[in-house]
């Protein structure tokens, strides 16, 4: 048989696509308020937001308002003055005749029904949620998913006003332009690298994509001049997780590297979900301008550390001294001072971040609670929280001074995932994002990797309080995994909507090669069970098949040279599986990208698959 | 020379002489890869013994080795191991490992 082989485009330019063909629908009459243009789910990403055109003869400022269900829950924003507008449309609820009120401020208005389609079920709905309107404000709770399900934003009422249909995942965070940064849905290897980050407006619309070499994970964060810190990591060496990379914001460049095996030993100090390929787990970057440094959490070390941003050197280690060398301890890691009855580490911990007076707050899993096994504490006596230490970093000394999740055991515990936020004195929010139950007991791993039969008997959770001067002043259920949570409101001045083209930034690298190219024999058409796809994107060719584990399985791109790559087919235990919607439901499934970097010109494709060698009847034109 | 080998056969040899040991499964992608490689090594190479073990049939030895994976790589001097390489390698990586024992 042949094998199914398709081009696939980018979504930068479908959505260029889709917008040329939208500007020419404006502008082929001329649009006035009482009869707008309204295109809904313009950039084709975003089905809860619309754009409205329409002209005025001056120059007037318009205010648009998304009716809520209730009056609380309208959703309000002032447009500049201008004779050709362009409105951004947004917090439509789904499956909804929506009553759009645009008002100028020469007195005239309209009001617009945009009808919207339902949400798909992997747009979760809370299960509950306590808050006031008064309390959120303008703002709605956007969830990044780890379990099956969609980027979306809750309202007070905890009512969908958002959602993206791309498998956008990990951190999602707004940059000073008001634009979306968060992990791009192109997988670059399992279980849930991607090639990078996307830059996008509340729209929908993608500006930049960000490319990563060694691909992107868990988080970034923006400088202050704008470019770009990603965390990554360099496959070939065979670990993950244990590389920060700064990015050029205009090009994509990679302006500098951080790697932690400079700065830490990787064989000790473990977490009871450490192994050698993952044995850092880096799920969090921060920069303290106060102190010029970087903050970043290692989940399988249990270990909180702290870089000087400019030599690179190891300043502190916040965690569990237990089991790390003598002179390690001694130099770089603190003692607990204060009152110790309240004292606890934090383990295997999420999202660290430094506040403005030097102080550090993670979320603080707990997953297995100790340094060694046989003290492990087990799901049901364990506890998540949020937490602040106090550090002195003079008398290398840590003190707890705030925690909130302790007192919620186990029905708070979450193994994997999870963030945390500062947003004054007093005021936090801590998402518990990854709680699970299997057949009833609360999950010892996270719930995601219960695969097959055992996924009917696995019950999801996420719970994201805010704390405000002690009290909980919101509380939100949803019944699903979410990696982070973030508070934001939809409109934001910065983010203004600009047309034209986004940009494909930085690069994938070369994908590395094999050398040897086993002799086998040559001929007869490839297994229909293999069920091979090849999708050819703009920059790179993405095979997937199906094949049992520990086959042989090599793509070859044969033209002028013959180009050869070894396709993993054995796939390794993950321990962290922080994002699982990139799993497939087959766990034969095997998905191997080939970046198009240093290859050009016309290529017949093959595979060996064990001791044969198959035309895959397919020539690539790069 | 590239010889499949069980765990009575290891302990009798005379591991004085440079050698490499390498535990294979049959379950196992990276392994087959391997040994097309090694065959690939023993061809230019035809004199420096390799020998091959699987690691499922030799549960004491692979255990005594510290061997908790596959492929796994061990490189002897002198009755001692020199080098380990955990996973699959190419060939220019074992070559110098090779030379490195032989030199």
């Amino acid at each position: 048989m042949s094998i199914d082989f398709r081009k696939v485009t980018h979504i930068i330019d479908d959505q260029h696509a889709a917008e040329e063909k939208m500007l020419q629908e404006c502008k082929s009459e001329k649009f006035s308020l009482d009869s707008p243009y309204i295109k809904l789910n313009p950039y084709l990403i975003a089905p809860l937001t619309a754009l409205a055109h329409f002209t005025t003869p001056e120059a007037v400022a318009a205010t648009v308002t998304v009716e809520g269900k209730e009056p609380e829950g309208n959703m309000r924003f002032l447009f500049p003055a201008a004779t050709e507008h362009y409105l951004p449309i947004y917090g439509l609820y789904p499956d909804c005749a929506n009553t759009v009120r645009i008002a100028l401020d020469n007195g005239k208005s309209a009001t617009l029904t945009i009808r919207t389609g339902k949400a798909p079920d992997t747009v979760h709905l809370p299960s509950g949620i306590k808050t006031t309107a008064e309390y959120m404000g303008d703002n709605v709770m956007f969830v990044s998913p780890t379990s099956p399900g969609n980027a979306a934003a809750y309202d007070y009422r905890g009512d969908v006003r958002w959602y993206v249909t791309l498998n956008l995942s990990f951190d999602l965070k707004r940059a000073a332009n008001g634009r979306l940064l968060m992990g791009t849905h192109r997988l670059l290897m399992p279980p849930y690298h991607t090639t990078g980050v996307f830059e996008f407006g509340m729209i929908g619309k993608i500006y930049k994509e960000y490319r990563i070499p060694g691909g992107s994970h868990h988080d970034q964060i923006e400088m202050e001049d704008g470019n770009l810190l990603i965390l990554t990591q360099d496959p070939p060496r065979g670990t993950v997780e244990d590389m920060c990379v700064l990015v050029d914001r205009k090009t994509g460049d990679i302006l500098r590297t951080w790697d932690y095996r400079k700065n830490l030993p990787q064989d000790v100090g473990g977490s009871g979900s450490q192994d050698k390929h993952d044995w850092f787990h880096n799920n969090s970057v921060w920069y303290d301008k106060r102190t010029n440094s970087l903050t970043f959490s290692g989940r399988h070390q249990d270990a909180v550390i702290n870089l000087d941003y400019d030599s690179g050197e190891l300043n502190w280690v916040i965690g569990d001294p237990e089991g790390w060398p003598e002179d390690f301890v001694k130099k770089y890691f603190f003692k607990p001072v204060g009152d110790l009855s309240r004292f606890d580490w934090q383990y295997e911990q999420h999202a660290a971040l430094m506040l403005p007076d030097g102080d550090v707050m993670c979320f603080d899993n707990g997953h297995w609670r100790a340094k060694v096994k046989e003290k492990y504490v087990p799901a049901k006596d364990n506890f998540s929280r949020g937490v602040r230490y106090r550090i002195n970093t003079g008398t290398m000394e840590i003190e707890q001074v705030w925690q909130y999740g302790k007192e919620r055991g186990e029905e708070f515990f979450s193994t994997y995932i999870c963030n945390v936020e500062y947003y004054g004195e007093g005021h936090y929010m801590v998402h518990s994002g990854g709680i699970g139950t299997f057949r009833g007991e609360t999950c010892n791993r996270p719930p995601v990797q219960f695969r097959g039969d055992d996924e009917q008997y696995v019950r999801l959770n996420s719970i994201t309080v805010e704390i405000k001067d002690d009290k909980v002043v919101y509380e939100m259920r949803i019944p699903a995994n979410y990696y982070r949570a973030e508070k934001l409101p939809l409109y934001c001045g910065e983010d203004k909507l600009s047309f034209g083209k986004g940009q494909i930034l930085g690069s994938l690298g070369v994908t590395g090669e094999f050398g040897t190219i086993p002799d086998v024999e040559v001929g007869g058409d490839i297994p229909d069970k293999y069920k091979i796809k090849l999708a050819q994107e703009v920059d790179r060719l993405v095979m997937k098949g199906t094949f049992e584990k520990g086959q042989l399985v090599m793509l070859l791109l044969e033209g002028e040279t013959t180009h050869a790559y070894f396709v993993p087919t054995t796939r390794r235990p993950f321990l962290a599986m922080c994002v699982g919607t990139f799993l497939e439901a087959d766990d034969r499934a095997v998905e191997f990208p080939v970046s198009f970097e240093n290859l050009s010109g016309t290529y017949k494709v093959s595979f060996i698959i064990d001791d044969r060698k198959y035309d895959g009847g397919v020539t690539l034109t790069i | 020379m590239i010889k499949e080998i069980r765990q009575q056969e290891f302990d009798g040899m005379d591991r004085t002489r440079p050698m490499l040991v390498e535990f294979y499964s049959k379950t196992c992608g990276p392994c087959k890869m391997l040994a097309y490689v090694l065959r690939d090594i023993d061809a230019g190479m035809p004199d420096f013994p390799i020998y091959q073990i699987d690691f499922d049939e030799n549960v004491e030895l692979k255990e005594r080795l510290g061997v908790s994976g596959f492929p796994t790589m061990i490189f002897f001097k002198n009755g001692e191991e020199a080098e380990r390489m955990e996973g699959l390698k190419q060939k220019p990586a074992i070559v110098k490992a090779i030379e490195a024992l032989l030199a």
